[in-house]
């Protein structure tokens, strides 16, 4: 499920991809540029999560019917994402709130998924072009963020009733 | 409701069941044993102790959570019902643990598959790992006598098509293969058992010892997270302990303290070693947490032109232990073929991908199976299994690098999967990696297979099972606890649950559990009133 991410790991990987940046300055960005307050009606998910996650979302999901259809889909999603991130423990929320710092911030966003505005103005192009990028990296911080993303969005996705017409599946028995 | 909630209404005629969030600051319980944990060993414990006249508190970090909350909805029961809201894994990510957290342990979340322990590893443990007094046939009485107490026999009903996929190919190919026994009374079929049994069929914890204690006057305090043990000299004073907040994620509600002459600990892998490093508990020898071992799973989709609706029915049903111990009980990696249930969002977890790619393998669900191997760790000196460490906030995480010896276990168990699935008639199959497309017959299937790459992230690995971190052992060189289960340093101390093992099972371990606690929970009994009546 979601992704192990330790500020020194992410040095390691900047060095490593040759990133233009100084250890200043990811330091820095990481420990003072991110919100920490949750969004207004969130538990964990920041302002800032939610409009990565939305631009996300339908390319991570693929053209699902109900998705496009149903107007709070999107939204319904990340609020069952919410729910799930709460009962995690601190650890690993802090782990997935720092994958989403590290999409959100300019000075690493733009070399590790190569998206140079900001994510409500993707394309889905990019988009997908960044998670492949990601899957087959030969960075496993990479790779990891890549499945941490598509399981936290794909298994609140399908948490949702609506999500599983498409499936074939009827549904809980009810008792 | 048409079912009844035995648990509610136990607690309605006055069992003893508190919400440490609602307790005082500072409250102190005392008893003749406390018993940390709720799952397979501390619900087995619980009720042998009391049973003897032993007065006991329990103590769990999960909440309560009874039929009448279980609702058959994957989300909800994830959040509430398994460590880390089912988000635990091992420290770099490489595998995924499901393990369950809520009154009762994994046994309320658990697939009810009940085997007894393998007579090969039992043998294993007492050569290797110097473990004595355990052999098959001493074990013998006390698996018949909790087969009994939870209702275990062989599935007689019909399997799903899911498992009947896995029975039908390993007939086709002339595998082993064997029903399975499962820990139900009057089991409704549903298939719901990993998100809490609506009806009270499962024979868990919750429904069985637990209940068995409460009747005979145990506290059970809910809700709690058992933060370090008090230790003095050689002897274990007491579990301090502090409440959780609403949604489980972090302990910081009111300070408890439970004192008694004996300390049962029931946390299972990973909680209990977490707990003793906590405590700084004493460790000579550097072995506690060590050697924890998994079962880790691989797993391959395949698609059928029938539907196949694995997400209804008794989740598992059908086993193969085909693969198990041919190439002898230390060599290459040996596994368990079984299924998992089916639902969705646990598959949109297994089955990956993204974009067009992931939403037509989601789209094809009602027409899926999928097969797991549950790979046999710990037998091999390759297979050292993880080691348990604390993270700067005391939480423990494990530790378990992936190697090659796994790998070259997973890609045997793909290439057995793919067989057996195209052997069932499947139209294609998928191995779990992120990597994999759909092949569309065996011998592409098998050419895939050998082309992947085995590289962390890459394989896609669970895990339902831990075990070991305290291993037992006569040899305090080599073992954190005795083979009684007594702590080798700390006198009035028991480990009592999986994190006992000195490898893993090789079979889904919740009967081995309960026999081995049963059997040392009553030695414990004995002792405890020779002592109190000389």
């Amino acid at each position: 499920m979601p992704v192990m991410l330790s500020r020194r790991e992410l040095l390691k990987l900047g060095f490593g991809a040759s990133l233009t940046l100084t250890t200043v300055g990811v330091t820095a960005s990481l420990a003072g540029c991110s919100s920490a307050q949750p969004a207004a009606g969130f538990m964990v998910l920041r302002d800032s999560d939610l409009v990565l996650l939305t631009a996300l979302l339908p390319t991570v999901i693929g053209p699902h019917p109900a998705l496009q259809r149903e107007e709070n889909a999107a939204e319904a999603t990340l609020r069952q994402l919410d729910r799930s991130l709460a009962a995690m423990s601190s650890a690993i929320q802090k782990d997935v709130q720092e994958l989403l710092d590290l999409l959100n911030l300019p000075l690493t966003r733009v070399p590790l998924t190569g998206v140079w505005g900001a994510w409500e103005k993707a394309s889905p192009a990019q988009i997908d072009a960044f998670l492949v990028r990601w899957r087959d990296s030969r960075f496993d911080l990479l790779r990891q963020g890549y499945k941490a993303l598509n399981q936290l969005l794909s298994m609140a996705w399908y948490a949702l009733p609506m999500a599983w017409a498409e499936t074939g599946y009827p549904g809980p028995p009810r008792v | 409701m048409p079912v009844a909630d035995p648990f509610l209404q136990g607690v309605a005629r006055g069992w003893r069941v508190l919400d440490a969030a609602r307790l005082d600051e500072g409250k102190v319980f005392e008893a003749d044993v406390i018993i940390v944990g709720t799952g397979a060993g501390g619900g087995t414990s619980a009720e042998i102790l009391t049973r003897a006249g032993l007065s006991v508190v329990l103590v769990e970090e999960g909440s309560l959570k009874t039929s009448s909350d279980f609702e058959n909805d994957e989300a909800k029961a994830y959040a509430e019902l398994y460590q880390e809201g089912a988000a635990r894994m091992t420290k770099d990510g490489g595998i995924s643990i499901l393990q369950g957290r809520t009154v009762g342990g994994s046994t309320t979340v658990n697939w009810t598959s009940s085997f007894r322990t393998p007579e090969s590893s039992l043998n294993h443990w007492a050569e290797a790992h110097a473990v004595t007094g355990l052999d098959a046939e001493t074990l013998a009485p006390w698996f018949e006598r909790m087969e009994a107490r939870l209702g275990i026999a062989p599935w007689i009903v019909p399997p799903n098509p899911n498992n009947d996929v896995l029975r039908a190919g390993c007939e086709a190919l002339g595998w082993h293969w064997s029903t399975i026994p499962r820990n139900v009374r009057g089991c409704w079929n549903l298939g719901y058992c990993g998100t809490g049994c609506p009806t009270n069929a499962k024979q868990s914890m919750l429904l069985t010892t637990l209940p068995a204690a409460l009747e005979k006057g145990a506290t059970l305090i809910h809700r709690a997270r058992a933060e370090r043990l008090i230790v003095e000299g050689e002897r274990v004073l007491g579990v301090s302990c502090r409440g959780m907040n609403a949604t489980l994620s972090r302990a910081d509600g009111p300070r408890l303290e439970l004192r008694g002459r004996h300390v049962v600990l029931a946390g299972g892998g990973i909680n209990t070693p977490g707990l003793l490093l906590r405590s700084k508990a004493p460790d000579p020898f550097e072995r506690l947490g060590r050697r924890t071992f998994l079962h880790p799973v691989a797993l391959t989709v395949a698609r059928f032109d029938q539907r196949i609706d694995g997400y209804y029915g008794a989740p598992q049903s059908v086993h193969s232990d085909h693969f198990q111990w041919r190439e002898g009980v230390t060599g290459p990696l040996g596994f368990k073929l079984e299924v998992p249930p089916m639902q969705p969002c646990i598959m949109a977890a297994l089955f990956g991908g993204h974009g067009r790619e992931g939403l037509a393998r989601m789209g094809r669900l009602s027409h899926s199976s999928v097969a797991i191997a549950l790979m046999r760790d710990g037998f091999h000196p390759e297979s050292q299994g993880g080691q348990v460490v604390l993270r700067k906030d005391g939480s423990p995480v494990l530790d378990y690098p992936l190697n090659d010896y796994l790998f070259d276990g997973v890609r045997r168990a793909y290439l057995a999967m793919g067989e057996l699935q195209f052997a069932a008639g499947a139209e294609a199959v998928m191995p779990g990696h992120s990597q994999a497309r759909l092949s569309r017959d065996w011998p592409d299937f098998r050419a895939q297979v050998e082309h992947l790459s085995y590289a962390l992230h890459d394989v896609r690995l669970a895990s339902a099972h831990v075990m070991g971190g305290c291993a037992m052992g006569d040899d305090p060189r080599h073992a954190v606890v005795d083979s009684r289960g007594c702590h080798h340093q700390l006198e009035n101390l028991s480990v009592l649950d999986g994190s006992l093992f000195p490898t893993s099972i090789g079979a889904n371990p919740q009967l081995s559990i309960y026999a081995i606690v049963a059997c040392l929970a009553s030695r414990l009994a004995e002792e405890m009133n020779s002592q109190r009546h000389p």
